[in-house]
């Protein structure tokens, strides 16, 4: 709307934006740079009008009551760009785009109660070091972008590579300050101990809880919700202990499926601390770019187990040692082998690459310039049979199986695996995701962060946690302001 | 007040004639008495719950469903509970249907691999544990002890106990479930709702549990849950664990890779570093303050009784005058006992030498009297099995819990003093068991991994003695006023005031909003209210379930 | 004693569940884990000790009345005590056996006795025998025996064969197995043989109370007329009995069983087995010699409080929590049988599965009996055993019967016969 005034056409949402976060925080028709998102996906998309930057959460919330008043869409955004994923791609007509970088201090961190008090604009590549200085680190995701917002890493629920710190699923993710799309403020957990007085934290008043408060469980309304339901403004994070020795060890078969009752076993005792699976494509593209990475895929075996031991303050060198041994003995009453290296790959060279973001350009967007992935979660003894139908799939399109990365990673300590397949732009991928994906689903592939057309198809074969959803937005959320067409809203 | 004989007969031709009864014994064999056990509101002498209009007993989730329909066609309350232990489980209001799930009680699978088991309602954590340790598996028990569901304390309670540490506590460990939702649909929930089997408890996309399961659990106000999964951990011991001694001195001589340690240290801030460090190292299969629930001055005496099948509680004077007895105890103020459990020779080797390591960086120690070979074992089991929580109530016949101190080591550490010794003055009045003050026991690391504690302290006082039970009550009052005044909010004595009163019904709505609104987030009891409505629309649960309705 | 007395303890009770399960320690799965009966057939909380206490408290407070429900509740009660060892791993001022005895007592002598119980009484007063059996013929399971007769000849121990081996035929070959076995090793008993009266045991269970203190009062005062000494027998009922009800009602005697006689037989080399028994056996300890076999200790003292409000007893009373009933002699005996292999049931000792013959449950509901049998018989049959063993007629009737009924080969013996037959 364009009222006229003094001869100028005037923008009144501009206006009402500008009075809650500044002139300057505000950028008219922002183009949202997103990789990794099917053509579909992008034909549902709908240009925003504005892009704002709040500063606090009392912007926020304000932003929140405006949205409600104008029944304008809200799309809250993190992380810095390209984002992956639709999921930040507003699908109703003049949304407005929250872009929380502004929020970006790194309220806390406290070694003694091993957590990080941090606002949705820290970034990986600024979390980790500071933790560090203070002997701690976090349960991280594979390699992140070092843009990507630790929050939002931990709110939508990416895989972390230690499934022994994982207790639930949503863990490392602890207290929230949520301001929810009816625009109330609300600190779930234990987020009510904010720890804005230095004497909470002498006296142990301190946001340790994830659950609550009370009888609902809030943040898993916000949990893989893609910014639906409310708008996380800081977190408390558990971290763990900064290990001051690690050693990184290789089990290579030829098959995945040969490593199943090993990590089965490596898990049940919580062995290890980084623990996952890759195919020879998914490590080529970690280690290697251009050429090179075809020549590497062929030299590395082509599947091998990833497991890391660490040892902490106490007798950290006796502490790998133990692990190492007990993770030999696993192997070899398997019939494998455990190697400190693999060809073209040694395990100090992996070591330290997991341990940091991802370089740019990431290394799922390497090969190509954009990738799609697929992932759900299920268990490790399907994970095999997910892998087959997937290259089946790949088959027929046909897509080069060679370029098919996979990364398979236990979750909450191993009662189940989330299972994942890169897949370099070389080709029109639009099909071979859509008819995957549903394959995947009939198999059994849990799609339970249900991204773009997989919302569709979960929410379909799931009508009951479809219903639940819609009753919980509608009290969270009843205008509908935060990124309407997710999910099942 | 009874049922109409229609819907009597409706509700017989659900379950069966067997399996229903509006018999008033009967029906009186399911109430509550309100001067007993964690009920945390009270306690009230000769006070018991409403009676129910019936109990039925279904056997199948489509019985479930069928009462459930006819409820609210009916709008008739009804309540679920499996073992009927702690008045949260039983009717606030009178017309109550009465559910006892114990005929569902068959354990459906046991996935070895992916470490979880399928359950029904009436599953025992022994009878899951007994079985999950054939297969090389263990299950969390809560704190009310292994003779309590596993299902009910996962779904619907707090479900905290001495193996959070490592097990996690029930909260985390739910996974998928098959929940009979308040209005008769089923719904099937996590990995479940999408035909992917029962390994995954969250979403898809924001999680449903958050509803049903919540933090405190819905206490039998969101429905029936007929199912569950629940997440198991290792157990890297025998398939069956090996029983000597005469009852009621059992033992489990377990292999050399399960050490049980009462830890004790030379201060709060000691204890507390201990705490910390332990859950630093990564150590520790279950860690729990467990036997100060018999109180400072007389666990160690108890324990001396416990494992000798010759003693009772008559020998309790005497013991107390042993030089002995009066040394150990000296030794033992601030404790917790810690299980190891090794997963390998190797582990369990580090482990002891990271356990000897912190404690001499805290300047603990371990008590040598409860290392002896017959009370090492008989904690091990204790500990292991959790099958003797009856012994909260050992004393008098009855016991309760006040303050909590819920929150970080050091927080509670800090009070834990001031706490105890409030109660010491109140001990000496006589309507208390006098056991030295601090009678607090609790998790050392409430949930997965350590972080938090809870310190209960156990009040035991005799139901029957009108006096006793009275001065127990004027004591939580008192420990509620104590508690307000040094700013740690109301305590554990009254955590359950709000939803029933002195004469063992809802209470009424204007103390209900009083206290949630003194609560820091009101807001949470208005959402609580929402989706009840959204999902209870006929409201047939009670106050158990928190609302707040203070709508202009 | 009245259920008056058991007030206290109704507002005592736990509300834990525990008296539903056999103690926690001791399971070992999913399928063997309960241990009453009576709640593991009927479900409703009622049926379990923590109902009782709660039924007699709405009897009490007049909060109700004594319903058909309330008698079938309170009958189908086996007063086995499995609840009553359950509770006391834990509680020190509980008695839950006593309790639910007491509720018998109160609703019979209310006049809500059952019809088949009153049947047995009959039977008792008519023809001296609690199984309906016409009267004489008592003694003649002895015969051919030669046994001394008790009356007329000085004996200082007496054999009580009780009303199963003298009525039931199946049953004889146990009494005269225990006879030949004690004439071998020397001992000198005699028999009451027509003389000998019913225990009384099976209807105090029942809840006759008046009615079991002149039969006990009788016996007591034909056994000193005799100048007995030493009561052997081979009914655990009746030895639970002689051993736990009569020394309060003035009786001196000893009381053992017949295995506890034949351990010791054994152990003083008086006799040895020679002949192989090839047989995987597994033994079923009945309630009556096992947990509630345990010593009488006399008592006559008051409740007190310690440190405010510990509830102990002055002077300290007896536990009676089955620690020290008899669960060895019988399985020593069985272990020395060449041949013999005994595997163990998960259910043993003092939290033994009852064999549903008590309390008469055989009488009243005999379905609900023949369960309560059947299930035992699937335990025996889980440890590979070929042949279930016990030390009580009424144990082997019920586990014959329920056998049968099934159409299950599973063999029922009593410890007595194989040893016998390994002499």
């Amino acid at each position: 709307m364009f009222p006229v005034q003094g001869g100028c056409l005037v923008d009144e949402t501009r206006t009402a934006l500008a009075q809650i976060v500044g002139d300057s925080a505000v950028l008219a028709d922002p183009q949202p740079v997103t990789r990794c998102c099917l053509a579909s996906d992008r034909r549902r998309t709908k240009a925003p009008s504005y892009l704002v930057m709040p500063k606090d959460a009392a912007e926020v919330q304000q932003l929140v009551g405006w949205a409600n008043r104008t029944r304008t869409p809200l799309v809250p955004v993190s992380s810095g760009e390209p984002h992956f994923r639709a999921d930040t791609l507003p699908q109703a007509p003049a949304a407005v785009v929250v872009n929380l970088s502004r929020l970006d201090r790194i309220r806390r961190i406290n070694r003694r109660n091993r957590l990080a008090l941090i606002e949705p604009g820290v970034s990986w590549a600024r979390l980790l070091p500071e933790l560090a200085r203070e002997g701690l680190r976090v349960a991280m995701p594979l390699m992140p972008r070092a843009n990507k917002s630790v929050l939002t890493s931990l709110l939508e629920r990416e895989p972390v590579m230690s499934p022994r710190y994982q207790w639930n699923l949503l863990e490392p993710l602890r207290s929230l300050e949520i301001i929810w799309g009816n625009g109330e403020r609300l600190w779930s957990g234990g987020g009510v101990f904010r720890g804005e007085k230095e004497e909470d934290w002498e006296k142990g008043l301190v946001p340790v809880v994830g659950p609550g408060p009370g009888q609902l469980d809030f943040y898993k309304f916000v949990s893989a919700a893609q910014g639906s339901m409310g708008i996380v403004t800081w977190a408390s994070v558990k971290c763990e202990v900064l290990p001051r020795k690690r050693k990184l060890l290789f089990v290579p078969v030829s098959q995945a499926g040969r490593l199943v009752d090993f990590l089965y076993r490596v898990l049940r005792f919580r062995l290890g601390d980084e623990l996952f699976l890759l195919n020879a494509a998914a490590l080529a593209l970690i280690l290697a770019d251009g050429g090179e990475r075809s020549e590497l895929r062929n030299r590395l075996p082509p599947w091998a187990a990833v497991v890391s031991v660490t040892g902490g303050e106490i007798l950290p060198a006796e502490r790998v040692e133990a692990q190492e041994q007990d993770i030999r003995d696993i192997a070899r009453e398997n019939g494998l082998e455990v190697v400190a290296d693999l060809p073209g790959c040694p395990g100090e060279q992996l070591q330290e690459i997991i341990l940091q973001c991802a370089p740019e350009p990431h290394w799922k967007l390497k090969s190509c310039g954009d990738s799609q992935q697929i992932f759900f979660l299920t268990t490790l003894d399907k994970a095999p049979g997910m892998v087959s139908a997937m290259y089946a799939a790949a088959g027929e399109l046909p897509y080069p199986a060679e370029e098919l990365a996979v990364y398979i990673q236990p979750v909450q300590q191993g009662v189940g695996c989330h299972c994942e397949f890169i897949l370099p732009a070389v080709a029109d991928l639009e099909q071979l995701v859509q008819e995957s994906s549903r394959r995947l689903l009939a198999q059994g592939a849990y799609f339970s962060r249900p991204y773009g057309c997989w919302a569709d198809m979960v929410y379909k074969a799931d009508a009951g946690a479809a219903d639940v959803l819609r009753k919980v937005k509608r009290i969270f959320d009843p205008n509908n302001v935060l990124n309407p067409g997710k999910l099942c809203f | 007040m009874s049922l109409s004989k229609e819907i009597y007969r409706a509700l017989e031709g659900i379950v069966g004639t067997d399996n229903i009864s509006d018999d008033p014994a009967l029906l009186d064999s399911y109430r509550y008495s309100l001067a007993h056990t964690a009920i945390h509101l009270g306690p009230y002498y000769d006070t018991y719950t409403p009676r129910g209009a019936a109990v039925l007993l279904p056997g199948s989730t489509q019985e479930v469903q069928g009462i459930v329909r006819l409820c609210n066609e009916h709008k008739i309350r009804y309540k679920a509970s499996s073992t009927f232990w702690s008045a949260q489980g039983y009717p606030s209001e009178d017309g109550t249907i009465q559910l006892d799930m114990r005929r569902m009680d068959r354990i459906l699978q046991i996935d070895e691999n992916n470490m979880y088991a399928v359950i029904e309602p009436g599953v025992i954590g022994a009878t899951l544990q007994a079985e999950a340790m054939k297969v090389g598996l263990n299950t969390h028990i809560p704190g009310s002890g292994c003779s309590c569901s596993t299902l009910a304390s996962a779904t619907s309670y707090f479900g905290s106990g001495p193996s959070n540490l490592y097990g996690g506590w029930h909260y985390e460990n739910l996974l998928a479930v098959e929940w009979v939702m308040p209005t008769g649909e089923l719904m099937n929930t996590g990995s479940l709702g999408s035909g992917c089997g029962w390994f995954c408890g969250e979403g898809p996309g924001p999680s449903p549990k958050g509803v049903f399961r919540g933090f405190l659990g819905a206490k039998g106000c969101l429905g029936v849950f007929t199912k569950c999964a629940i997440k198991l951990f290792a157990w890297p011991g025998p398939a069956t664990l090996p029983v000597e001694g005469t009852v009621p001195a059992y033992r489990s001589p377990l292999p050399e890779n399960f050490r049980a340690y009462t830890l004790a240290f030379p201060s709060w801030k000691a204890w507390a570093d201990g705490a910390h460090a332990i859950w630093d190292a990564g150590i520790g299969y279950l860690a729990h303050r467990q036997f100060n629930m018999f109180g400072r001055d007389l666990k160690y005496a108890m324990v001396r009784i416990l494992t000798d099948p010759t003693r009772t509680l008559g020998d309790l004077e005497e013991l107390l005058e042993d030089p002995e007895v009066k040394r150990v105890t000296g030794q033992c103020e601030r404790d917790f006992q810690i299980v190891l459990a090794g997963m390998s020779r190797r582990d369990i080797q580090w482990q002891e030498r990271a356990l000897e390591q912190i404690l001499a960086a805290t300047g603990g120690w371990k008590v040598e009297a409860m290392n002896r070979k017959q009370v090492h074992d008989w904690s091990l089991l204790y500990l292991i099995r959790l099958g003797h929580k009856n012994l909260n109530l050992v004393f008098g016949g009855s016991y309760d819990g006040c303050f909590g101190l819920l929150g970080s080591a050091d927080y509670g550490t800090s009070h834990a003093e001031e706490a105890a010794e409030f109660k010491e003055q109140w001990e000496q009045r006589g309507a208390l068991v006098q056991a030295g003050g601090d009678c607090m026991m609790g998790p050392v690391g409430g949930q997965g991994g350590g972080g938090t504690c809870l310190w209960e302290n156990f009040t035991c006082f005799d139901p029957y003695d009108r006096a006793s039970t009275e001065g127990t009550l004027e004591f939580f009052d008192a420990c509620t006023r104590f508690g307000l005044s040094k700013g740690w909010g109301v305590g554990m004595e009254k955590w359950n005031a709000v939803a029933r009163g002195p004469d063992g019904r809802t209470t009424p709505k204007q103390e209900r909003d009083r206290i949630h609104l003194a609560a820091p987030q009101p807001s949470v009891f208005r959402y609580q209210r929402k989706i009840r409505e959204a999902f209870n629309p006929n409201d047939l649960g009670d106050a158990y379930y928190e609302t707040l309705d203070d709508a202009p | 004693m009245a259920l008056e007395d058991f007030a206290a303890e109704m507002e005592r009770c736990s509300q834990c569940s525990y008296c539903k399960w056999i103690p926690f320690d001791q399971v070992k799965s999913w399928r063997f884990a309960k241990n009453c009966p009576s709640i593991a057939y009927h479900n409703f909380n009622s049926y379990s000790a923590r109902g009782r206490y709660a039924v007699g408290r709405s009897l009490l407070r007049k909060s109700s009345g004594i319903s058909s429900k309330v008698q079938h509740i309170a009958f189908s009660c086996l007063a086995c005590g499995a609840c009553d060892v359950a509770c006391k791993v834990c509680r020190y001022n509980l008695e839950p056996l006593e309790m639910v005895r007491e509720l018998k007592f109160h609703l019979v002598k209310e006049g809500h006795g059952l019809e088949a119980h009153r049947a047995v009484l009959d039977s008792l007063e008519r023809n001296g025998n609690s199984l309906g059996q016409a009267g004489g013929g008592r003694g003649k399971w002895a015969a051919g025996l030669s046994i001394p007769d008790a009356r007329s000849q000085p004996c200082e121990v007496l054999f009580h064969a009780g009303c199963g081996a003298s009525y039931d035929p199946s049953l004889q070959g146990s009494a005269r197995a225990a006879a030949r076995l004690l004439q071998k090793a020397g001992v000198a008993f005699g028999i009451l043989g027509e003389q000998e009266g019913c225990c009384g045991g099976r209807i105090y269970s029942m809840g006759y109370r008046e009615q079991f203190l002149r039969l006990a009062r009788r016996n007591i005062e034909a056994w000193e007329k005799a100048g007995i000494k030493t009561v052997v027998t081979s009914c655990a009922d009746g030895y639970h009995a002689f051993k736990r009800l009569y020394p309060g009602l003035g009786s001196r005697v000893e009381v053992l069983h017949t295995v506890e006689m034949v351990q010791r037989l054994l152990q003083e080399g008086r006799i040895s087995f020679r002949h192989e028994v090839p047989l995987t056996v597994t033994y079923h300890d009945p309630c009556h010699l096992g947990r509630q076999g345990e010593p009488y200790v006399p008592w006559d003292g008051v409740e007190k409080k310690i440190r405010g409000q510990i509830v102990v007893y002055e002077p300290k009373r007896p536990r009676y929590n089955g620690a020290w009933g008899v669960y060895d002699p019988p399985r020593d005996i069985l272990r020395a049988i060449p041949g013999v292999k005994l595997v163990e049931m998960e259910r043993i000792r003092e939290y033994s599965w009852c064999c549903g013959a008590g309390g008469g449950m055989r009488e009243a509901y005999p379905r609900f009996s023949l369960w309560t049998a059947g299930e035992r018989l699937q335990e025996a049959r889980a440890t590979g055993a070929t042949a279930l063993v016990s030390a009580c007629p009424w144990c082997e009737r019920n586990f014959r019967d329920a056998a049968q009924a099934a159409g299950d080969s599973l063999r029922v013996y009593d410890v007595i016969e194989l040893a016998h037959e390994a002499l």
